[in-house]
This record gives structure tokens, C-alpha cells and sequence, in this order.
């Protein structure tokens, strides 16, 4: 029999990836969302092979476009964008107008998804809601994403991730105990986790919409999304009392707590079960812990008192090597640790790059960039990238030439009126200033370009 | 409608069906199941990962089977502080949803392998977290079922995934959250500034299983998107989930900004690399947090505090990005003078009398700075936002009695998620197993 690594490398070879099906062919998805939470749900899709046009008012743009880490920008945009809004199509609408509904309602004759994410009854406020757009079309799929959802007392609370993370009780769990100082979780995880669990119930959506024909209507709130992540609710209303903030050590598992080598590196040192224990204590040369009556058996181990005399000889142990050599030990063992991977070493892994959950992508405006692959890796349809972000209103004529079939008159018409437009000569919004625009065919698509 | 329903579904404007809609939502039962003609085998050991992925199949309605070995999974004694119920651990209650309960012995016995075999035929979605090759090597990996059952979709979570030389070199290295938290980049990003003393100054993690549950989302996310490939073509996919992909993948900062910046992002305590105000503050009677990151918000921020006189210094965001800590703290401390010298409600209904007034205003663009309370994971249940949404559920277990669950993460008009049972007791559904699928 193959080797099953041998196996697996042709199973998931990345050179074939592109050439693989896609499971969302043919679907199509109107993209009024901004900021991540919803940009990043209609992104999924797109990975796996969505058509999905996002929807931005001309010359102003997504909020987020120019919000960058410390105001660092990459080719006069902003590099984070790219991840959070790549395989769509970008079309720049001024959603007040009353053309601009007529182009909507028009595209919602076609398209299966909606997705939106305003503070909400905007959207109905609007005339472009859930109960407008199911009119045109009733098998479409409507997503609206919000803080607290779209019904009880809270629900026209404007909401951050941070706010979500603040009312599910997320941010009060992150820090030491006996200080006053929480941390928020970084890189807007509370945008991102809510963003994922929205796509999924769009996907469910579509799998019953496929067997019944029938579409829906999907409220999704980030903090509901947030919430069912904590086991929390049912420790306290089991004990009464509550986890609370444990610093660096994780109270499920006994070792598990980010530890400090000899070499200054800093690594996740963990035994989930009694046989991670037990290989643990021979590998760092101390059996007799595995047969300690306050360690050999799993639940005791984790009792608070027997956990920091354990914790401590962690510590201790750890201290006295180098982390590469602890990690090297503990793959070779079989207990879990991992040095704490830092922006620097993750772009740069070998591994990760062979992987394909990061990867060197080739863009035709921008170049090559370093961007995150998917958290699920899929040998039959991979989820992949096309293109990266683009400047705002960058697909206008495609858009609505290829899909709407309108003229290049009703075009330059649509134009002069403000209905649609392009990008304000700011960072974020414009393309790079080498690139030329004029010679784009994209762009530019079905006038002449003299290349 | 009841009135009460009424109110918390009305909108602004001309009525219409939506407050209709919305009130049809508050409830799930009676409802279609999206998933209730698919089988699925959870057969993860010591990773909750696979068993979140598990349970969110199972809230959509499929038949899942957990199977463990006789003496139980490992996850069921992963718990804080060693508390349990009975002998089963709190996360091992909390997603003990809508799922059947059945023995096998597949590390040691060839019989109960045969049988595992006979199930994997039947079934839609298999999941396992075992070293990557193990299962292969028993027989009853990706390659030998999917011969027998090409329409299968196999999710395998492990800590370096199933493929590369390098998930060969590190194949016996288990899967757990706070490793998953750290080598996917989660704790370089928390935690006080490197000048902070020790261990405030370390890497921080995440105080609840980041790890864990978005490696469970990614593979009930990647597996459904191979479910709808499988209703469309009728063919199985494996999906394959590192833990040491997990919140950079995710995110996908570390990976570009690793690029593009070519360093690392220092560790910069509370505050937030793109927004300021945006995070919390100590007040009279506990912590706010305050949101209020765009000019229009701030200016709104720094009226209702009357910090008015600071509007010139810290003007435009990129002013109030602390790319210069030290300048980014000051700020810090001259919000905080004053918002200790309010209680949290007090701060709340400031915020929300002036957002009222511009949202009223003929002046647009007042700002909308948000404040509210910080609430700790119990608090949260007590509040009346979620109790009219019914995102918690009172469940009761057989043999374990009642408890408190945060139920579902979404809801939907037609085929919506749903717990409609909690059970965890080993073995307990074996012979209607045997029966249902294993009897011809």
C-alpha cells in the first residue's frame, strides 16, 4: 500500500488546486455589508467559488478600506483588506438613489444570497430589505448580521467587536486574576468567529433551499455567535460560581499554560489526557510524577491545589531548556507543545507556505502578497483565491455590462448622475499610482483598451 | 403576536410583514431540519474540536453518532478545575447536543473496526483526530471507506494536518487549544507591552478555547460546503484542519502584516492597532467599554465627557493610532479621569441621550460613540436582550439533571438550529444503533 503521506501530498496537491471544481458555482451573492463581519461571510462564499458583488458607496467606500494596522499602508491600500474582502466583485452604488434600487431589484431577479449588515430595520428603512428583495425574489436567501439581532430590546444598539465581546462576557475572561486590567481579544476575532458562523448558516441555507426550494430569512447576531463558545454559562450554573480570568494557563487541561524556555522563546506546553501525562513525565525524565496519586489521574491533576505544584515544575523544567528542543521532544513523545508563532515567523514558515494555509499569491494590480489560506483544507473543491482586493467601483462595467446587460451609454449616463462612481484619490480606495487604470481591460471592460 | 412580542420586533417606518416575520422567528420547534437525512460518526478523541463540529451538525438536524471506546472519550474529563458531573466534565455537557452515544473499542479491536467500517457505509460525514495516518493504517482512513462509500466526506483534525512533511515529522503531536492558540499566533498579539514586568509582559492567551472552537467552525464550515458539492455531484471530499492554522487562518493579519511589515506586531496591552477609543475603562462602580474610533464618534465622545478643550490635539484617527505608545496612553488616562466619576449606567445613558439626538438631528454626522457595561459571562445571562431572544436554554439531562446552555448561534425563518435534546452517558445508545443501521 502508497504511504499515506504520499498519499495525501497527491490528494491535496496545491500545483492541482486550481484546476478542482467549486462547490458554490453559480451562485450569487449581493454584498451590502461592510467592515468584516459581513464582508468576511460573502468572502467565504467567494472562496469557494460564489460570485459575489459587494456593493460600496461611490468615492466614500467601505468604512474599513483605509483601516490599517498603525496607518501602514501597502501599495496605497490597506493590506488587511485584501484578506477580509478578495474574489469579489467591486460595484459602486449610492444605495439612496432611487436608479440605484432599480439596478437592485434588478440583480435580486438573478442572485440567490443577500447579505447585509446595517444597524438594523436600515435596510427595510431602505427598500432594500428582506421583505422588498423576497418580493422580487422569493427563493432568496437574506442575511442580516448585526450586534444583537434584529428583534428585542437591544436590537438597535450599534455594535463593534468589541462590543460583542463586552456583552457575551468574552473580554472579562482574557488577563490575570486579581488585577484590573482585561484584554480584549486581538485582530477583531469577534468580527471574524461571528463572520464564519454566518456563512455557515448561509450554507445550510442553500443545502435546504437545494432539497425544498424553498429561501429564508437568517439573523445573525455576533454576540449569540460569540456565546456559544463559552461553556462558561454552564460551569457557573452547575457550581455557582464563576471561571473568571486565569492568566496564561488554560483550568481544563493540567500542564496547559504558556511557559518561558531557557532561550527566552515563549511556548504552550499542554497534557489533555492521563497518556500525554504519562509520556510527558518520562520524556522530561521524571516518571514518578505518572504514578503520583495527585497527578496520575486526570481529575485530580486539575483539582487547584495539585495544579500549582504541577504548574510549577513545569515551569521549572521548562526553564532549562531551549523551546526547539522541548517541541522537538515533545512531537517525538507525543505530549502537545508549540512555540508562540509570532506575524514574522507565520508569514515566513516553510511549512505553512507548502501547506497552503499561507500563501505567496501573484495579483495582476498588485503583485505578489503574503495572505492567509483557509482554516479548512479541501481535497475535492479547496476553497482558493482569485484576485485581491480592488479600487472602489474597479468592476462597474462588468458588473453591470456582463450581468445587467446595460449599454456603455446607460453606463456614462448612470455616471453623470452620481448613481454610480469610482474612488476619492485617497489610500484604501485608489489603485497603486503606478498602476495604470486606462490600460486595465477589466476595468474598463467592453470599451477599447489601447495595450 | 403577543404585545410583548410586538414591541421587540417593531421597526420604524410604514410596519409591513417584517415585525410578522421577525415574531416567527423567535421560535424554533416545528420547523424543517436542514441535515435530517445525513449521518454523521464523530470518532474524535481528547479534541474538542471535532466534538464542536459534531454538535453544530447536529443542531442543523443530522444523526450523529459519538463513539467512543468503553471507557469513554478522554474529553469527557477536559474540564475546569477537574469539576464534573458524575464523571463528565462541564465542555463535555455544554456539547452533549442532539447526539447518540455509542461504544467501540477502534484503537484495539479488529471486530469493532469491521463495525466502525459497517457504519462509515452508511454514513454521510465521518470525523476523527487521530494521528494523522493512524485510521490509514487501521484500515478505515479516507482511502479504504471512500472506496466502499465515494460519497463520503471525511473531516480529520489534527495539529499540523494530514499532509507536507512536515504533519509527517509531527504526526504524534496531539491537538490541544492552548498549543493550537500559540502556534497559530493568538497570544504573540496579548498581553502587556514587552516594558510591562513579568509574566504581565508575556504572550497572553485567550481565555476561553479560541483554538478549539474555530477549528471546530472551519471544519463544519469546510465540510458543509462539501456536503452541498456531495447533494449536487454525489461526491465525498476529506477536509483536512490543523490546529496550528487555526486563528491565523482566521484572521489572516499575522500572515500579510508578517509580510508586508516584516517584523512581528509588539504586544500593546489594551489597546487596538487601528481604532482608538476602542477598548475599556475603569469607572465609579466597575468597567465600560467605549467604542468610538471614527472623528465624529470621538468628537461625540469627548463632548459628553466635556473634554471638549482636547478636540484640537487629537483631531484626525491616525492623531489617536499609538504607533507612539507613550502618546496613545496619555490619552488614555485623560479619558479615564473622567470616566471614573460616573457609574457605568450613567456613562451608557449619556452616550445614548446624545446618539439619539444626532441620529434625530438635521445635522447629520453627530457621531455615534458606544458605551456599555462590561459584563462578565454570568452577567450576560441575566440580561433581557437574550432572555427575549431565548439564546439561553434551561436543558436536563436522564442521569445528569438540569443545567444552563447558551443555546443557538443563529436564527433562521425556515430550517433553523436547534437543541432538541443533552445527553452524554457512554454506551447509551448502542442497541438502537445496532438496530437502526448495523441489522442487515
Amino acid at each position: 500500500m502508497e504511504d499515506y503521506f504520499s498519499y495525501t501530498a497527491k490528494l491535496f496537491n496545491l500545483d492541482d488546486a486550481s484546476q478542482k471544481p467549486e462547490a458554490l458555482k453559480g451562485i450569487r451573492v449581493m454584498d451590502f455589508s461592510h467592515v468584516i463581519f459581513g464582508p468576511v461571510a460573502a468572502r467565504l462564499l467567494a472562496d469557494y467559488g460564489a460570485e459575489v458583488i459587494k456593493l460600496e458607496l461611490p468615492f466614500y467606500g467601505d468604512l474599513w478600506r483605509p483601516a490599517t494596522y498603525w496607518g501602514k499602508y501597502w501599495k496605497h491600500s490597506n493590506p488587511i483588506w485584501h484578506n477580509i474582502t478578495k474574489n469579489k466583485y467591486f460595484l459602486s452604488v449610492n444605495l439612496a438613489l432611487r436608479q440605484s434600487k432599480e439596478l437592485i431589484y434588478k440583480m435580486a431577479e438573478t442572485s440567490d444570497v443577500v447579505i447585509e449588515n446595517f444597524a438594523p430595520g436600515t435596510a427595510d428603512a431602505w427598500q432594500i430589505g428582506y421583505e422588498k428583495i423576497s418580493k422580487i425574489n422569493p427563493n432568496i436567501i437574506f442575511l442580516s448580521c448585526s450586534t444583537y439581532g434584529q428583534f428585542g430590546p437591544m436590537r438597535y444598539f450599534p455594535g463593534w467587536d468589541l462590543l460583542a465581546q463586552g456583552a457575551s462576557g468574552v473580554l472579562t475572561l482574557n488577563g490575570y486574576p486579581d488585577t484590573d486590567v482585561f484584554y480584549k481579544l486581538p485582530d477583531y476575532v469577534g468580527d471574524f468567529v461571528p463572520g464564519n458562523f454566518a456563512a455557515l448558516a448561509v450554507l445550510m441555507a442553500l443545502y435546504y433551499r437545494k432539497k425544498t426550494g424553498k429561501g429564508q430569512y437568517i439573523d445573525m447576531a455576533q454576540t449569540e455567535g460569540l456565546m456559544r463558545t463559552l461553556f462558561h454559562y454552564t460551569y457557573y450554573s452547575i457550581t455557582g460560581e464563576a471561571i473568571g480570568r486565569t492568566g496564561n494557563t488554560d483550568p481544563t487541561m493540567m500542564p496547559a499554560s504558556i511557559f518561558k524556555a531557557a532561550d527566552g522563546k515563549y511556548l504552550a506546553l499542554a497534557c489533555a489526557t492521563a497518556g500525554q501525562f504519562k509520556k510527558f513525565a518520562s520524556a522530561i525524565g521524571r516518571q514518578e510524577l505518572a504514578s503520583d496519586p495527585r497527578f496520575a489521574d486526570t481529575i485530580e491533576r486539575l483539582k487547584p491545589e495539585n495544579a500549582k505544584t504541577l504548574t510549577e515544575i513545569v515551569t521549572e523544567w521548562v526553564k532549562s531548556k531551549p523551546g526547539v528542543e522541548i517541541v522537538r521532544l515533545a512531537d517525538e513523545a507525543g505530549f502537545p507543545a508549540a512555540e508562540v508563532a509570532d506575524d514574522f515567523t507565520i508569514a515566513n514558515d516553510e511549512w505553512r507556505r507548502k501547506r497552503g494555509s499561507v500563501v505567496l499569491f501573484k495579483d495582476d494590480v498588485y503583485g505578489n502578497l503574503v495572505i492567509a489560506g483557509p482554516s479548512a483544507q479541501l481535497s475535492g473543491t479547496p476553497s482558493r483565491t482569485k484576485w485581491l482586493a480592488r479600487p472602489l467601483g474597479y468592476h462597474n462595467r462588468v458588473v453591470l455590462k456582463k450581468f445587467l446587460g446595460l449599454s456603455e451609454n446607460e453606463i456614462k449616463d448612470l455616471e453623470k448622475k452620481k448613481v454610480i462612481g469610482t474612488f476619492d484619490d485617497r489610500p484604501g480606495l485608489k489603485p497603486p499610482v503606478y498602476y495604470n487604470l486606462d490600460e486595465d481591460p477589466i476595468y474598463n471592460y467592453g470599451k477599447e483598451v489601447s495595450s | 403576536m403577543s404585545s410583548r412580542e410586538e414591541v421587540y420586533t417593531r421597526h420604524g417606518g410604514k410596519g409591513g410583514d417584517r415585525g410578522k416575520i421577525l415574531t416567527e422567528m423567535m421560535n424554533a420547534e416545528g420547523k424543517a431540519e436542514v441535515l435530517d437525512d445525513i449521518l454523521v460518526l464523530d470518532v474524535s478523541c481528547a479534541n474538542f474540536a471535532g466534538i464542536i463540529c459534531a454538535s453544530f451538525l447536529a443542531e442543523f438536524g443530522a444523526e450523529v453518532i459519538k463513539i467512543e471506546p468503553p471507557e469513554g472519550d478522554a474529553a469527557r474529563q477536559i474540564t475546569p478545575f477537574g469539576v464534573t458531573v458524575q464523571g463528565v466534565g462541564i465542555p463535555f455537557m455544554f456539547e452533549g447536543r442532539n447526539k447518540r452515544y455509542m461504544t467501540l473499542d477502534i484503537k484495539n479491536s479488529d471486530e469493532d473496526r469491521k463495525t466502525f467500517a459497517a457504519l462509515a457505509k452508511k454514513a454521510a460525514v465521518v470525523i476523527e483526530s487521530f494521528a494523522p495516518g493512524e485510521m490509514d493504517g487501521w484500515g478505515i482512513g479516507y482511502r479504504q471507506l471512500s472506496q466502499v462509500n465515494p460519497g463520503l466526506i471525511y473531516i480529520a483534525l489534527s495539529a499540523y494536518g494530514q499532509y507536507t512533511d512536515k504533519a509527517r515529522e509531527a504526526a504524534r503531536a496531539p491537538d490541544t487549544d492552548i498549543t493550537s492558540q500559540a502556534g497559530s499566533g493568538l497570544p504573540a498579539q496579548m498581553g502587556a507591552p514587552a516594558e510591562d514586568r513579568e509574566p504581565f509582559s508575556w504572550p497572553l492567551r485567550g481565555g476561553m478555547w479560541v483554538g478549539w472552537y474555530i477549528s471546530g467552525l472551519s471544519a463544519a464550515l469546510g465540510g458543509t460546503v462539501a456536503l452541498l458539492h456531495r447533494q449536487n455531484t454525489g461526491e465525498g471530499q476529506m477536509v483536512d484542519v490543523a490546529g496550528m492554522d487555526a486563528y491565523s487562518s482566521m484572521v489572516g493579519m499575522p500572515a500579510t502584516i508578517g509580510f508586508t511589515w516584516e517584523k512581528a506586531r509588539p504586544r500593546i496591552g489594551v489597546l487596538d492597532f487601528i481604532l482608538y477609543p476602542y477598548g475599556h475603562w475603569k469607572c465609579k462602580d466597575g468597567f465600560v467599554a467605549i467604542a468610538a474610533p471614527r472623528d465624529h464618534d470621538f468628537r461625540a465622545l469627548l463632548k459628553i465627557l466635556g473634554l471638549w478643550e482636547q478636540e484640537d490635539d487629537w483631531r484626525y484617527s491616525s492623531d489617536r493610532i499609538p504607533d507612539i505608545l507613550e502618546q496613545a496612553l496619555h490619552l488614555h488616562r485623560i479619558i479615564e479621569e473622567k470616566t471614573l466619576q460616573f457609574t457605568a449606567d450613567e456613562l451608557v445613558r449619556m452616550a445614548l441621550n446624545y446618539s439619539r439626538k444626532s441620529a434625530r438631528s438635521k445635522w447629520r454626522g453627530g457621531g455615534v460613540p458606544i458605551v456599555m457595561k462590561l459584563m462578565t459571562p454570568e452577567e450576560a445571562m441575566t440580561n433581557k436582550q437574550w432572555h427575549i431572544r431565548k439564546a439561553f436554554q434551561e436543558v436536563e439531562d436522564e442521569k445528569l439533571g438540569k443545567y444552563t446552555i447558551s443555546a443557538n448561534f443563529v436564527k433562521m425563518s425556515e430550517s433553523p438550529p436547534r437543541v432538541k435534546w443533552v445527553a452524554s452517558e457512554i454506551g447509551k445508545d448502542n442497541d438502537y444503533i445496532r438496530k437502526k443501521y448495523l441489522s442487515d
